[in-house]
């Protein structure tokens, strides 16, 4: 069997990976939190049944319940966009090879059953289908809506790496299912369509007639083939290189830059660098979403005494495009690292033309979220400090780890089959970063002063920009310290 | 030009580099040859200080590579297709490359035109990324620009490889000339005995990280060196 030599091989590759490597101490943090949001997530399964209880008291929770899932499917189906890297695997190495290429990409279309997100949600839905469902129904029916619940589950799953994959080769696919959803939203919000009312009803109809198990197991299906098919048709390794030969772009020409000497050239080398690689420039496409985050929680009323909250989505729209790039900054050199290393004199001028290159995507971040101030002028505010904290702050804490990678980031390879080092993981060791302007604010909430907490947020990031020359050179100091390691991992 | 003095670098345990003692003069051609994993490729990286060293030390001008970037200034060094930025054009490279090496128009224009000969109109106005060039073409690329900024040291790792017989040839003759012309000091490995011995005045047997043959060429030299390597 074919697919045991894939799974072993894929295995190993994990277990192999500098991932892991990372030292025991950050293992052990992550480790913590994992444990925690399992638990979390446990104990919100157990009880969802009194929280519906107590946010509709006049309702069948089951009723409730099945309304939420449609929702629940969808916001799903973004977390996956984002946090699930596309299931890979290196087809050159077996296309010569006397392997069935159905086998292979049967293999890498299958292979996302193993994300352990696809899993995750059963830690909520199987308590609440036997605590709740079981004695209020049958065993029987339990059974079939927890099934029907995890074939749905999988279909999203197979659903969102086809969309990713497709991102890939043809940007415009997600600016038309950001249309749809939005819309959705939008209409729900004016009570034209009720998604909730129709997730409800396809749920009890579910409950009554066993047969329909039918729809979402062909739902995995259809689903699934759609992997299937476009995979099979970018089989050939010509095929995928073919789109890569593009026009040149003038992209060298941008006067302004030349006019900032050294640091401008290296700016208009990293410009070039993201537009010219599929993986670096769908991140780019990508930037409408992390900028119209704000439309899914902004129109709805309750948010706003949620400062919290907002801080969160401020900072995530000020500072996911930076994100992605200072964290990567190095890893997307890594290709010509040792070039770096061998030629450039004036490190500090390298260091500070990433820096400025970060704070320039957040800025522009910034500028386009200011049309938020629609929804109240407390988001612009919110906005305008979280963004100080970004640039001063949060630019700092990313460039700072961006010097621990280690793992060679082989951008020029056809990014159909080559989403690596961008998973789950790394935005859970980005977290805390995140996450400290929330606690920062807390307090000041609880002390009934929230208006101080965000001022407070707002002049760390000014205090980091102040004094950005000295945080600079400790990024010099640190970088000079891990050039080593760096260029090493990055050779393998 | 370049001191070497105890320099040893190991790898969990595996030393794979241990040169005692080494001095390069000014204008000498040292080539480096030696079987796969004979440590050619660490020690270059360790003159690039592109890794770190166990022990001992690079001085070049005397000064620790380690403790300052100077010896950048004045040293120009291919090692493998690492050193390519290959989403850029050729034309771009260079025109990079020139910007960290502070070249003007004028230097990048005769540049150009020395190398067109090289170039073998293979290179050039192709409207190609580097990454879309063919092998040999990259290698071209890379040892260019390694000339580029008319370096005092020439660091090439196996510069021959991928290259057709012509451009072998003319590389040979490049570097001959350029031996001729100026003071360069060059350290170039390789595994063809015959092109090293047409290349360099000064040759070096690299085994398991040691340095146990420095023969200075003569007419015997290439024998010498066949012998050594025959199985």
């Amino acid at each position: 069997m074919i697919y045991k030599w894939f799974l072993l091989h894929q295995w190993k590759e994990m277990k192999r990976s500098s991932i892991w490597q990372k030292n025991l101490a950050i293992n052990i943090v992550l480790g913590f939190f994992i444990l925690l949001m399992l638990m979390y997530l446990l104990m919100f399964g157990l009880f969802i049944d009194k929280i519906l209880y107590k946010l509709f008291p006049d309702n069948d929770p089951v009723v409730v319940f099945n309304g939420i899932i449609l929702y629940y499917l969808g916001f799903e189906f973004f977390l996956r966009f984002f946090m699930q890297s596309l299931p890979t695997l290196n087809i050159e190495t077996y296309l010569h090879l006397p392997v069935k290429k159905s086998s292979i990409v049967h293999f890498v279309s299958g292979k996302s059953i193993f994300v352990i997100g696809n899993y995750l949600s059963w830690l909520v839905v199987a308590p609440f289908a036997f605590k709740v469902i079981l004695p209020a129904y049958s065993p029987a029916v339990a059974w079939l809506w927890l099934l029907s619940f995890a074939l749905l589950v999988f279909s999203n799953n197979f659903l969102a790496t086809y969309v990713k994959r497709q991102l890939v080769n043809n940007p415009k696919v997600v600016g038309i299912f950001g249309v749809i959803l939005i819309s959705l939203i939008i209409l729900d919000y004016f009570n034209v369509i009720s998604v909730s009312a129709f997730s409800s009803l396809i749920f009890s109809e579910l409950m009554q007639n066993p047969i329909l198990i039918i729809i979402p197991i062909l739902l995995v299906i259809f689903t699934y083939s759609l992997n299937y098919f476009l995979l099979k048709t970018k089989l050939y390794p010509e095929e995928i290189n073919k789109e890569k030969k593009s026009k040149i772009d003038s992209l060298a020409n941008i006067k302004y830059l030349k006019t900032l000497g050294f640091t401008g050239q290296l700016i208009s080398l990293d410009l070039r660098l993201i537009w010219r690689h599929k993986r670096t420039k769908s991140l780019v496409y990508m930037a409408p979403i992390f900028l119209g985050y704000g439309f899914l929680f902004y129109p709805n009323p309750g948010y706003e005494d949620n400062f919290g909250f907002m801080i969160f989505i401020g900072i995530f729209m000020t500072g996911g495009m930076m994100m992605n790039y200072l964290n990567y900054c190095f890893g997307y050199e890594s290709n010509y690292f040792d070039n770096i290393l061998a030629n450039y004199k004036d490190f500090e001028k390298y260091i500070r033309s990433k820096y400025l290159f970060g704070i320039t995507i957040a800025t522009v971040c910034y500028v386009l979220t200011i049309p938020y101030v629609f929804f109240g002028t407390e988001i612009l505010l919110i906005n305008t400090m979280t963004y100080l904290y970004n640039l001063g702050f949060l630019s700092f804490v990313l460039f700072y780890v961006a010097t621990y990678s280690k793992k060679r980031m082989d951008l020029s390879k056809g990014a159909t089959f080559n989403y690596q080092g961008m998973g789950a993981s790394h935005w859970l060791s980005m977290m805390p970063a995140f996450l400290l302007p929330i606690f920062i604010y807390l307090p000041f909430r609880w002390m009934g002063i929230p208006m101080a907490g965000l001022l407070f947020i707002g002049a760390l990031g000014l205090t980091g920009l102040l004094f950005h020359k000295s945080l600079l050179n400790i990024i010099l100091k640190q970088f000079y310290k891990r050039k080593y390691y760096m260029a090493e991992g990055f050779r393998e | 030009m370049i001191e070497v003095k105890d320099l040893t670098k190991d790898y969990s345990g595996t030393i794979v580099l241990n040169i005692q003692e080494l001095s390069i003069k000014e204008g000498e051609s040292f080539g480096l040859v030696g079987n796969n994993g004979a440590g050619k490729t660490t020690f270059f990286r360790l003159i690039l200080d592109l890794i770190r060293a166990n022990s001992g030390f690079v001085k070049s001008k005397n000064v620790d590579v380690k403790q300052s970037n100077d010896w950048k200034y004045y040293t120009g060094s291919y090692l493998d297709q690492r050193f390519l930025i290959d989403f850029l054009t050729p034309e771009e490279y260079f025109d990079f490359l020139g910007g960290v090496h502070g070249l003007s128009k004028g230097d990048l224009d005769k540049f150009y035109s020395e190398f067109e000969e090289f170039f073998n109109d293979e290179i050039l106005g192709k409207k190609k990324y580097v990454r879309d060039l063919s092998q040999g073409n990259k290698q071209k690329v890379g040892i260019a620009a390694a000339l580029m900024a008319k370096p005092e040291i020439l660091v090439l790792d196996e510069p021959f490889n991928g290259l057709d017989p012509s451009t072998q040839i003319r590389l040979i003759n490049l570097l001959n000339e350029l031996k001729k012309e100026t003071r360069i000091t060059m350290l170039i490995s390789s595994h063809d005995l015959k092109h090293i011995t047409e290349v360099c005045n000064r040759i070096a047997i690299l085994e398991e990280g040691k340095i146990i043959h420095d023969l200075k060429t003569s007419v015997d030299t290439l024998k010498e060196l066949e012998s050594y390597f025959a199985v």
